[in-house]
């Protein structure tokens, strides 16, 4: 087959209708470097094998012979707040309502390995997740949820030892054997110490406890996915299709390459690898990147020379994009969360999680949770697009994106590769930068209404309010799970709990099973804390190298642009005036481990003119102002995402005040929702610059705050 | 809100870390009346300074030279130092604006009360590196600081002043593929007092033992800059804290061969009249270009310097004439 015989005619039409200017003006270069035509015809398909099936390699159509038609994608709505108990009423209501799995998020705190009781997660308790401490609030999480049948996915990498054991003797309790148990847990820490910031152990034993993990479950837990390799979170923090593609199949690549060092055999733990992955507002690429993914990770695999089929059959989980959604005019978030979950339910995904409208502004209430979960059951249920197995294969655009997406994916993972592996690129910091450029760049193509986001940039309403209901996760969660610890503690068998983690410890130095290990010293309820640092007295904490780029917002405007122009005049006309540029620190407090704002906002300053500080994370007050005072700033700006803003913020502007700070303007930024601003401004804080606030505006109105306090 | 230089003279001396860092700002401005202001101050804390140990760090980007300072400043309160660091960070954007990012990689070290860290942006500030970090060290050891850290880039010239201003200049290398020097200029090992091999560790042990033993096949060809001491090349983990006391046992060997000689006393001495000269030159060039007529004749003899109607030297005489005949 060659070009259609009136394809030169259909270009003559098409220019005509276009004034004379020639049909590829209409191409258009995606984010990810790809470049689209207004139409694709046959001939795309030529050189593509596009004609293959689903359930066999290269699966690209589908890891299941089936697909939707024999049986639709699990439901798998991701949920966790508060206590246990709290979180526990939340499953049952959802599961009654057509919820089919269960998913777990847990608290910062738990997390990063930390009791509740620890001084450096005070404003963290229970307020981004369930707070867990020790396995009785296992059991009051999983109460009357049966373990051997309910599939529990759960949210953990930092903190995996304790929180997998957790899981185990939880359902030992209820009466349920080790190979009952089907699920996931997340134990995927490459991305951590990309986006994710959960982290606890440096690399190495990190990369052990994983494969402890394999090798513990492959054994014992035979229905049980041992990892879910994620790309989500890369999209999340900034990365476009293709760097999600090929970070996460890098991912995975090292995990095999950890899991055969350690001497398994591949096909013993590679049917149990499982995928995660984001998908976003870019409608076609995502259902192509799906199919792309699939066949790449075929490819990949077929390298270790798997026998069984399943090893190189990439199933996932997706979830839509949280960033994608805004917290002004919200409702239109629901709109935004359909168009993604038939992306994903096209691209051919075998869960779901679907957002809540209030994404941007808390965590979901039981109403927003009912209409995130109705939006795909009601795609699920009533659409009829589940009788067809990959209704778009062979559609020539899709197809020739897929290509596209397999083509560019591979380029980066052959250049990882080179670096050594995933691991090595980490440490080189090259996969964290490209995210960070991107994530940049989009920002400054949002703030120039280049990239339209209704009711952000473009149809804005004049009288935002917020008609529903917030969750505000009271600080009271803390006192609860202090006063359960102190319980346990003079409850238990103490000279039991020391062996247990004196045991913990050493298997730590000796190579003993870490997951295998730590279940005695669960048992006899030893705390996540005590587990947490039995391994940390071995392998220590890591942390993180922070880079920043610089440049790449700047660079997004064209040079003459008025707004970057009078803001770059302004900070020059304070360093005249003060002997100095406007000095910045921009500060994350608490457990919070979103920095894609705060790299943003740290970068696209710079390039303003300021001059930035940036403190390095999971800070307490008092450090920040600490370096605040040190540096000598004029302003601090604390980026707040993850619902410590109440208690953290104005304890940092006390820690300012006792060591004579208090003439340091504070700035917060970040998810606070609109009912909490006027606290934060009686407590001296002097703007909040919400989500979606564009940098040009708050730079501005910083710039303000100096100029009326020192001009 | 400028206060009183006494302010700030007793504040520096009881060690009020915010007194601290706003002299430095004020040294650190470009304002005229910030600087006499800084005059004055640094003029009255002199007597009490020039007990500290004075150090200096160099290395390319990414040597590790801010994670060397974590666990070498860490080591050192430990041992009962006070210690301070300033960090001359180069990532300035085209903008004038800077991310100073230092403390991210100097976590421990940064909430450690016995340790004060300052980040400067390189640019926008008169004199250069030499005024303000010079100044500012002399402020740190007014407030008791007994061990000042100067973190400098090695690349541009910032390195050489801040050799010219320290007791130990350390210059941090990486294990770099083949014998090439990084891109570290000879003049720079050429003021190192030692260098130092870092991320000696993991599967680059070997490596670094390599690189060791050809950076001191290189300094073997160099002249040793003193009579008292040879240069020593080691190796280090920052990272796994390993070859850190050796290093520190180091700088107090030096300090002790070049203070029994008298090169130490002599060195500082050196570096003070350096200082002095410098300052001279610099303040003639100012006078000398900011005299009214002086700027009303420089454009026009030069103009007639380049059309050949006047020979450069005549051209200058008449300008330095201006000055001579005041
Ligand atoms: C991206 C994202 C992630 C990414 C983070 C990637 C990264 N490296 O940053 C991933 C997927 C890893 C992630 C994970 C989690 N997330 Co999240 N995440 C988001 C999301 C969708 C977008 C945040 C974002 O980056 N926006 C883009 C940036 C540019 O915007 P921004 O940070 O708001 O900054 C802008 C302004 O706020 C302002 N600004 C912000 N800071 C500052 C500072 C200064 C000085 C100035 C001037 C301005 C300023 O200017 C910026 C430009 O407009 C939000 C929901 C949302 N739509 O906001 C949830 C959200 C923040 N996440 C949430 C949660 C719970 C989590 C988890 C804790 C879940 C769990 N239990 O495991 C984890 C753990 C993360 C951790 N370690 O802390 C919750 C927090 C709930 C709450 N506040 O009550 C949110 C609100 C979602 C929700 N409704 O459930 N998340
Ligand atoms: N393996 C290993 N890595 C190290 C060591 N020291 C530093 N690094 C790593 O090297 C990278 C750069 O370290 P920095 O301390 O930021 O280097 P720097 O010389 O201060 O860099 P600039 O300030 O950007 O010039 C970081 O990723 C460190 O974690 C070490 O001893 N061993
Ligand atoms: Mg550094």
């Amino acid at each position: 087959m060659s070009e259609h015989p009136n394809l030169q005619q259909w270009k003559d039409l098409a220019s005509k209708q276009m004034k004379g200017k020639p049909v590829d003006a209409l191409d258009w270069m995606t984010p990810e470097g790809i470049r689209v035509k207004p139409l694709y015809t046959a001939e795309d398909l030529e050189n593509l094998d596009a004609n293959t099936l689903p359930g066999m390699a290269p699966y690209m159509r589908g890891p299941m012979a089936t697909m939707y038609a024999g049986r639709p994608w699990t439901v798998r709505q991701y949920a966790g707040f508060s206590t246990a108990k709290e979180s526990n009423a939340f499953y049952h209501k959802a599961l009654a309502a057509g919820q089919k799995g269960l998913s777990v998020a847990f608290d910062l705190a738990t997390h990063r390995g930390y009791d509740s009781d620890h001084p450096r997660v005070s404003g963290d308790i229970g307020k981004a997740g369930v707070a867990i401490d020790s396995v009785e609030d296992m059991k009051i999480l999983f109460d009357g949820i049966p373990l051997d049948k309910m599939s529990v996915s759960m949210t953990m990498n930092g903190a995996v030892i304790p929180i997998l054991a957790g899981y185990i003797v939880a359902a030992e309790e209820q009466g349920v054997s080790h190979e009952q148990l089907s699920g996931t847990i997340q134990n995927d820490i490459l991305k951590e110490y990309l986006t994710r910031n959960t982290y606890i152990y440096p690399p190495g034993p990190s990369m052990r406890i994983i494969s402890d993990i394999m090798s513990f479950c492959s054994k014992n837990m035979p229905r049980y996915n041992t990892i879910s390799i994620s790309g989500y979170h890369m999209m999340e923090a900034g990365a476009n299709s293709v760097l999600q593609t090929a970070f996460t199949l890098a991912d995975g690549i090292e995990y095999v390459k950890a899991a055969l060092k350690s001497g398994m055999d591949v096909d013993t733990f590679a049917p149990r690898l499982s995928f995660f992955f984001g998908i976003g507002m870019n409608f076609f690429m995502d259902i192509a990147m799906l199919r792309a993914a699939r066949f790449l990770w075929h490819r990949s695999m077929s390298q270790f020379d798997p026998k069984n089929p399943k090893s190189s059959m990439l199933r996932t989980h997706c979830q839509t994009s949280g960033w994608s959604l805004t917290e002004q005019d919200p409702y239109n978030n629901v709109i935004r969360t359909t168009l993604e979950a038939i992306t994903a339910v096209l691209g051919g995904t075998q869960s779901l999680h679907t957002n809540s409208f209030d994404e941007a502004i808390g965590l979901p209430t039981d109403f927003s949770a009912r209409i995130a979960r109705n939006t795909q059951i009601v795609v699920q249920e009533e659409s009829q697009i589940c009788h067809v197995i990959d209704p778009l294969g062979g559609s020539y655009y899709v197809e020739s994106l897929t290509n596209s997406i397999i083509e560019e994916a591979q380029k980066i993972i052959d250049e990882i590769e080179e670096l050594g592996g995933m691991a090595k690129a980490i440490e080189s910091g090259m996969p964290k930068m490209r995210i960070e450029e991107s994530a940049a760049r989009k920002q400054a193509r949002i703030d120039q209404g280049l990239d339209v986001i209704v009711g952000v940039n473009k149809y804005k309403l004049t009288d935002e309010k917020i008609d529903f209901d917030v969750r505000e996760v009271p600080s009271s969660v803390r006192d609860e799970q202090v006063s359960r610890l102190k319980e346990i503690k003079e409850t238990r068998d103490s000279d039991a709990v020391k062996k247990a983690l004196a045991d913990l410890t050493s298997a730590a130095q000796n190579d003993g099973n870490l997951l295998e290990a730590a279940l005695p010293a669960v048992r006899a309820r030893a705390t996540l804390g005590e587990i947490s640092d039995a391994m940390e007295s071995v392998f220590g904490r890591f942390v993180a190298t922070t880079r920043c780029i610089s440049g790449a917002y700047s660079s997004e405007f064209s040079s003459n642009d008025d707004t970057i122009k009078s803001l770059k005049k302004r900070t020059a006309d304070f360093l005249e005036k003060q002997g100095r540029r406007p000095r910045l620190l921009v500060t994350k407090m608490g457990q919070d481990g979103h920095d894609r704002g705060f790299k943003v906002v740290a970068s696209a300053y710079a390039d303003l003119g300021f001059d930035v500080d940036i403190s390095p994370m999971f800070q307490t007050p008092e450090e920040a102002a600490k370096m605040a005072i040190e540096n000598d700033v004029h302003v601090v700006g604390a980026s707040s995402l993850a619902a410590g803003h109440k208690t953290l913020i104005p304890s940092l502007i006390d820690e300012l005040g006792k060591i004579g700070g208090d003439d340091i303007i504070v700035v917060a930024g970040g998810v606070i929702p609109p009912g909490d601003y006027d606290f934060l401004f009686k407590a001296g804080v002097k703007a909040v610059f919400g989500p979606g606030t564009p940098i040009t505006d708050s730079a501005d109105k910083t710039m303000t705050l100096l100029e009326e306090k020192y001009l | 809100m400028l206060k009183d230089p006494k302010e700030y003279v007793n504040g520096v001396l009881n060690k009020d870390r915010l007194l601290l860092a706003r002299t430095i700002t004020l040294i650190e401005s470009t304002l005229p009346t910030h600087q006499a202001l800084a005059k004055e101050i640094v003029n009255q804390l002199l007597p009490h300074t020039g007990s500290s140990v004075r150090l200096g760090i160099t290395g390319v980007p990414g040597a590790g030279k801010s994670t060397y300072i974590e666990s070498f400043g860490n080591m050192l309160t430990e041992m009962g130092h006070r210690i301070a660091v300033l960090a001359i960070d180069p990532s300035s954007t085209r903008s004038g604006g800077s991310i100073l990012g230092d403390k991210t990689r100097m976590e421990k070290l940064a909430v450690n009360q016995d340790a004060f860290i300052r980040p400067s942006p390189s640019s926008g500030t008169l004199g250069g590196v030499g005024r303000k970090t010079r100044e500012t060290m002399l402020v740190c050891e007014a407030a008791g600081y007994d061990v000042v850290i100067v973190e400098t880039v090695g690349v541009g010239q910032s390195e050489t002043t801040v050799a010219s201003m320290v007791d130990f200049f350390l210059v941090l290398m990486i294990a770099g593929a083949g014998d090439e020097l990084q891109g570290i200029k000879k003049g720079v090992l050429e003021v190192a007092d030692a260098i130092v091999i870092n991320k000696a560790d993991g599967d680059n042990i070997t490596r670094a033992e390599v690189a060791r033993k050809e950076y001191e096949t290189a300094l073997h060809m160099l002249m040793p800059a003193s009579p008292n001491w040879t240069v020593p090349v080691l190796t280090c983990s920052s990272i796994e804290n390993r070859g850190i006391d050796r290093i520190w046992e180091t700088v107090l060997a030096h300090k002790t061969a070049l203070t029994k000689t008298g090169e130490m006393a002599e060195k500082r001495k050196t570096q003070a009249l350096d200082w002095m000269s410098f300052l001279l030159e610099e303040g003639l060039h100012q006078w000398f270009y900011t005299d009214s007529q002086v700027t009303g004749s420089l454009p026009r003899l030069r103009q007639e310097t380049a059309d050949g109607l006047i020979s450069p030297a005549a051209a200058a005489d008449c300008l330095l004439d201006h000055l001579k005949n005041r």
